[in-house]
């Protein structure tokens, strides 16, 4: 394994598992589906702007889903 | 609704390239892309701000089973910044200007090809995050630019 010292060893590591797998297998493991609440309760929405999308999020959202501003 | 898989986003890419849209994969499915190994929900993907574009998006995402009424296909057409789909094969964010990055064709300059899939720079997929600025990306933003220094380092040259 290559030394990159700025790199914890735990997250190398696992970087260099994923550098072995394919695409395919990469994103059969990342790719995943839970129930957000709100967000995933209309089929459809649009913003104008980045910014009414973040402030709908901080208005609407529960905290704990993690969509608003730090 | 699945989890997103491979075989759609190969249906992504080949759709989008019969109607030649300008599209990146952005956020954390973009990062995946290129290797990052994490979990996400969605596939995010930054496409160009232009009507012509947005005709051609709209004809892609018909092709691939989204049900676009014709006031919704209208609103995308006249531009907007951020579109959720909920009502597809897939959930798919549709991001026309994402947060910490100027222009489209900045960020098409400095792409990576993976596989086919054109994927943001790690570059511009951790400025997005930091300009974001949300809590959930703030907690993994330290693994994700040491990824990014892993994937410098790695492609170093190439």
């Amino acid at each position: 394994m290559k030394q990159t010292p700025e790199i914890p060893a735990d997250w190398l590591a696992e970087f260099e598992a994923a550098a072995r797998r394919t695409l395919e297998q990469r994103m059969k493991y990342a790719f995943i589906h839970t129930y957000k609440p709100v967000l995933d309760d209309a089929k459809y929405r649009a913003f104008d702007t980045m910014a009414d999308y973040r402030k709908w999020c901080e208005e609407n959202l529960p905290s704990w889903l993690g969509y608003g501003r730090v | 609704m699945a989890a997103f898989e491979y075989r759609q986003a190969e249906e992504i890419r080949d759709a989008f390239a019969r109607n030649g849209v300008r599209y990146l994969f952005i956020g954390k499915s973009g990062a995946i892309l290129l290797g990052f190994p994490d979990t996400t929900q969605d596939a995010d993907l930054f496409i160009e701000k232009s009507a012509d574009n947005a005709r051609s998006l709209i004809s892609s995402l018909r092709e691939l089973g989204f049900k676009l009424t014709e006031a919704q296909a209208r609103e995308i057409e006249r531009g907007k910044d951020f579109v959720q789909l909920k009502d597809g094969p897939f959930d798919l964010d549709l991001v026309f200007a994402p947060d910490g990055i100027e222009r489209f064709e900045d960020a098409w300059r400095r792409h990576v090809n993976v596989e086919g899939f054109p994927v943001c720079h790690p570059d511009d997929i951790v400025a997005s995050k930091i300009s974001a600025n949300r809590a959930k990306d703030r907690e993994g933003l330290p693994r994700l630019q040491a990824f990014r220094e892993y994937w410098l380092e790695r492609n170093k040259g190439t």
